[in-house]
């Protein structure tokens, strides 16, 4: 997906990690995704380096779809559908 | 699908250690692992009741504990037991105590230990525990 269809997307949960370092944002995003629908898109926000790569495989190996990933200034937000 | 499992031997009693198990601990909750921790020698130190807070000691680099706690703080790292805690919420984790190593500390009964603790077991449960294991680690 591109950054404009990423950051039109319905997103259903936000998480806002910014403020911790690994193993945070996953556990966030861990936590998060139990609360949301089958279909429904989450956009977890990090500033953790780790993360970038460890969110999107963890979605994918969890049964998720990885929409894509929209860098911002400092940060960086993740997309994924609930699988 | 069934859950892999994840069996950890918690020999050390450091806070360095610890923070690190912790930290794996967190990854193998999110991935849905089924967790052993069976607590050797001197992890059992840590979770004798009333000593999971005074836990200071470093394993390695034991002169760089003020830079180690400041970066702790800094990033906003959970405390080990605030770790532990949470891949207890997360996914099936089982703490066992090793028997002796309880004892070794003045710990021999349940109530001795802090409540994230499950049993107090022998180690051939442990070894069985290993064989089983998808991913075996001994910190």
């Amino acid at each position: 997906m591109t950054t404009d269809e990423l950051q039109g997307l319905t997103v259903s949960k936000s998480v806002d990690a910014r403020g911790t370092a690994c193993p945070g944002p996953l556990l966030a995003a861990k936590k998060a995704i139990g609360e949301i629908k089958t279909g429904e898109i989450m956009e977890v926000l990090s500033a953790d380096e780790g993360t970038k790569k460890d969110i999107p495989k963890w979605a994918e190996k969890k049964g998720h779809e990885y929409l894509g990933t929209v860098e911002e200034s400092g940060f960086f937000k993740i997309y994924m559908r609930k699988g | 699908m069934e859950n892999k499992k994840l069996c950890m031997a918690l020999f050390s009693g450091s806070i360095d250690k610890l923070t690190g198990a912790g930290v794996i601990l967190s990854g193998a909750a999110a991935d849905d692992m089924d967790i052993d921790i069976y607590v050797l020698l001197m992890g059992a130190r840590a979770f004798i009741k009333g000593n999971e807070k005074k836990i200071t000691e470093l394993s390695e680099y034991p002169e760089l504990k003020d830079e180690f706690f400041a970066s702790l703080d800094k990033l906003k790292v959970s405390t080990w037991v605030d770790f532990f805690k949470m891949a207890k919420e997360l996914t099936n984790v089982k703490i066992h105590i090793c028997s002796l190593a309880g004892k070794m500390w003045g710990g021999e009964k349940m109530e001795d230990f802090i409540d994230l603790t499950d049993d107090i077991c022998g180690i051939g449960e442990y070894i069985t525990s290993a064989q089983e294991a998808d991913v075996h680690l001994f910190i």
